[in-house]
């Protein structure tokens, strides 16, 4: 398969030059003297080098290596989801949020966005011999409701639930490392004000990711509300939000993170009927490769996976208690039907309700 | 521009492109970037990178490191025990609180009962500083204000009797009016932010926002409204976080219009927040006002009581609290 001159990274006026003068693929170049294409192309001297460097520093280089499906696969399933405290969204999601894969959260204000951003980030935290995934979060705020307060509650309950599973040393030990305190310490946060600085934001964590590997999830609540400020160009913002969404999918599948975004909810008009649907476009529906929507029944919350890959969609209770986000309090099962080994699902199962 | 440790032939393909600030480089999608400035890719990486390092505010800072500051958790106290006990400390020091409700609810009252407890002294609740106050209906309640001065010693009995006596209240409360969207506009951006800076003011209440969005817009301009609405609201959030002061805006509400329409949550009144989805994606913390059919006995005078509500905030429950507008203020009597 011949790799062709367009896709090196060169500037375009240079590349036009290059296939003018005949050169297709990198192989035309390989064996060509700077003097030589300068003369052939009229491209300058410097020009004629950095073109040579390119080609051979990018086929010397590890070229990236195609997968088979198996491997792919393969590669998937060592990934773990990361569990929320709430079994039926699990279910929902196909065993918890997926690492590696972008997941959008929509619904109306108040619905219960946050709390799950929250939860979550202290989710990713629960050490792996309780089924966790022990991994840190990255948190850009760009609302403001990251509130200390509220996630000292969550990690509270998070650090409860998990210290009445010990059941051998190894959980012991890990309940030494998984405390409120660190859990504070293992959440990173960024405030961002306005698009620019969330823009600039995304620029740089692809260099924060590679310094804290142990990063397993990045939650961006809200990527709506600094993109709704008012636009002179709405084909500005789709071509930003574009390049956000292909920065986001990258950076979820080269560090191996969950990216988890909310977007707020907005009406449109369709033939005299006026419906909620998630704000940013149409477009902006393609970012994320599973889509979660929040939304209120009456006096219930129900959370409905509307666009997901794996699974069809499903809708499930849930609540917003004191402790976090959570199912609703289904009947009692029989002992024995409970597995032996106890996990962080179980127990929030078995947790009673609260308003 | 020059100030960033680029390459100069980057620096110079780039104000070739007409770009002259960071910020603009970052509005700038990538692949235009590559064609506005004939840069390889790899240049482009280089020129974002180091353009939004110089945008960036902040590094990515532990939670811990926050939990561990002096302010983290800072609330503006109510005035009442049981009402902050719902709030759970206070009105929080960043970000939009609503509330809305009836006309007669207590909603004034309440934003008047702020503004004195603003002026305590952090340890009693306060912020140590004056508030603003933007009328945009009615005369502003002076009177009121003054009975509720009088009276503070009866609220506030967990302050000594004198530091109420020694604090210049009315000097500290600025009023403004404003009649119409572009003076509310100017007020917002240039005298309030001139009394943020001073340190004058750490509260800004904006009573009430309704009277300026519904009346200047027929349903015809409902664009132009959006516009505007957002603007106020970009602008209210701009100098909350710029100058970590709480913001009140009273806002009023409409009749429910339809059993469908419960978007929003089940509210226990039927009557819901105006201004719509627009509007309620940008507030932080939604409180509602409402008169109860109660009546409560208070010597020889009676009033309606009131309860005042959570309908959403990022760390309270939903739940409410029944309180009573007494001479000294709201306030829940134990």
């Amino acid at each position: 398969m011949q790799r062709s001159v367009s896709s090196l990274s060169l500037s375009p006026s240079v590349k036009v030059k290059l296939v003018n003068a005949g050169f297709q693929f990198t192989a035309d170049l390989l064996h060509v003297k700077p003097l030589q294409l300068s003369k052939e192309t009229s491209l300058s001297q410097l020009e004629a080098l950095e073109v040579l460097q390119a080609v051979r520093g990018e086929t010397g280089g590890g070229a990236s290596s195609s997968l088979t499906a198996l491997e792919l696969l393969q590669k998937e399933e060592e990934l773990r989801s990361i569990v929320t405290f709430s079994s039926q969204l699990d279910a929902a999601l196909g065993g918890g949020l997926p690492v590696g894969k972008t997941t959008e959260i929509c619904g109306a204000p108040g619905v219960g966005k946050t709390q799950l951003c929250l939860q979550l980030a202290v989710d990713v935290q629960v050490p792996q011999c309780f089924g966790g995934v022990g991994g840190q979060v990255v948190y850009i705020d760009t609302e403001g409701s990251f509130l200390l307060q509220r996630v000292v509650d969550i990690a509270t309950a998070a650090v409860q639930h998990c210290s009445l599973l010990v059941e051998d040393d190894e959980q012991q030990v890990a309940m030494a490392t998984f405390t409120v305190e660190t859990i504070l310490s293992n959440t990173f946060l960024v405030r961002c004000h306005d698009y620019v600085e969330l823009l600039a934001e995304l620029h740089l964590l692809p260099d924060f990711l590679s310094n804290h590997p142990k990063v397993r999830l990045l939650v961006i609540d809200s990527v709506a509300f600094p993109f709704r400020q008012h636009f002179d160009d709405l084909s500005q913002r789709t071509r930003l939000l574009n390049g956000l969404a292909q920065q986001l999918i990258s950076m979820a599948t080269s560090h191996k993170i969950a990216v988890l975004m909310t977007n707020q909810m907005t009406t449109r008009l369709r033939g005299g009927q006026s419906q909620q649907v998630p704000a940013l476009g149409e477009s902006w529906g393609h970012a994320a490769t599973i889509r979660l929507l929040l939304h209120w029944a009456g006096p219930q919350r129900l959370a409905n996976v509307f666009k997901s890959p794996n699974h069809m969609g499903a809708t499930v209770r849930y609540q917003i208690t004191s402790e976090g986000f959570r199912d609703v309090d289904q009947s009692e099962q029989p002992p024995s039907k409970r597995a032996r080994k106890h996990t962080v699902q179980m127990a929030a199962a078995r947790e009673p309700s609260e308003t | 521009m020059d100030q960033l440790e680029l390459n100069p032939r980057i620096i110079a393909a780039v104000s070739r492109a007409h770009l002259k600030s960071a910020r603009e480089v970052l509005c700038v999608s990538g692949s235009d970037l590559q064609r506005v400035t004939g840069l390889s890719s790899s240049d482009v990486q280089q020129l974002l990178i180091a353009a939004a390092t110089s945008c960036r505010r902040h590094h990515p800072i532990a939670a811990l490191v926050l939990h561990r500051k002096f302010d983290a958790g800072l609330r503006l106290s109510v005035g009442c025990p049981v009402l902050n006990q719902l709030l759970r400390g206070g009105l929080l020091v960043g970000g939009v609180t609503e509330l809305s409700g009836e006309s007669g609810a207590g909603k004034t009252q309440l934003a008047l009962q702020l503004c004195l407890s603003v002026q305590y002294p952090t340890q009693y609740g306060g912020l140590h500083s004056g508030a603003v106050y933007i009328c945009t209906e009615d005369s502003f309640p002076i009177k009121r204000l003054q009975q509720l001065i009088t009276d503070q010693s009866l609220l506030r009995s967990d302050v000594p009797p004198s530091l109420i006596s020694s604090l210049q209240f009315s000097d500290r409360i600025y009023i403004e009016h404003v009649a119409d969207l572009d003076s509310l506009q100017v007020c917002l951006s240039r005298r309030v932010p001139l009394l943020l800076t001073r340190g004058l003011v750490r509260l800004l209440v904006v009573d009430s926002l309704a009277a300026l969005f519904r009346s200047e817009f027929q349903a015809a301009d409902w664009l132009e409204r959006s516009k505007q609405l957002l603007t106020f609201s970009s602008t209210l959030h701009h100098l909350s976080s710029r100058f970590t002061t709480p913001v009140l805006c009273i806002n009023q509400v409409t009749d429910f219009l339809s059993s469908s329409d419960d978007s929003l949550g089940p509210l226990s009144s039927s009557v819901s927040p105006a201004l719509g989805l627009l509007w309620a994606n940008q507030v932080m913390v939604r409180l509602m006002m409402r008169r109860l059919q109660v009546t409560v006995a208070q010597g020889d005078q009676s009033s309606v009581l009131r309860r005042l509500e959570v309908v959403f905030a990022p760390h309270l429950a939903r739940s409410g609290r029944d309180a009573a507008v007494e001479g000294e203020g709201v306030l829940t009597s134990v």
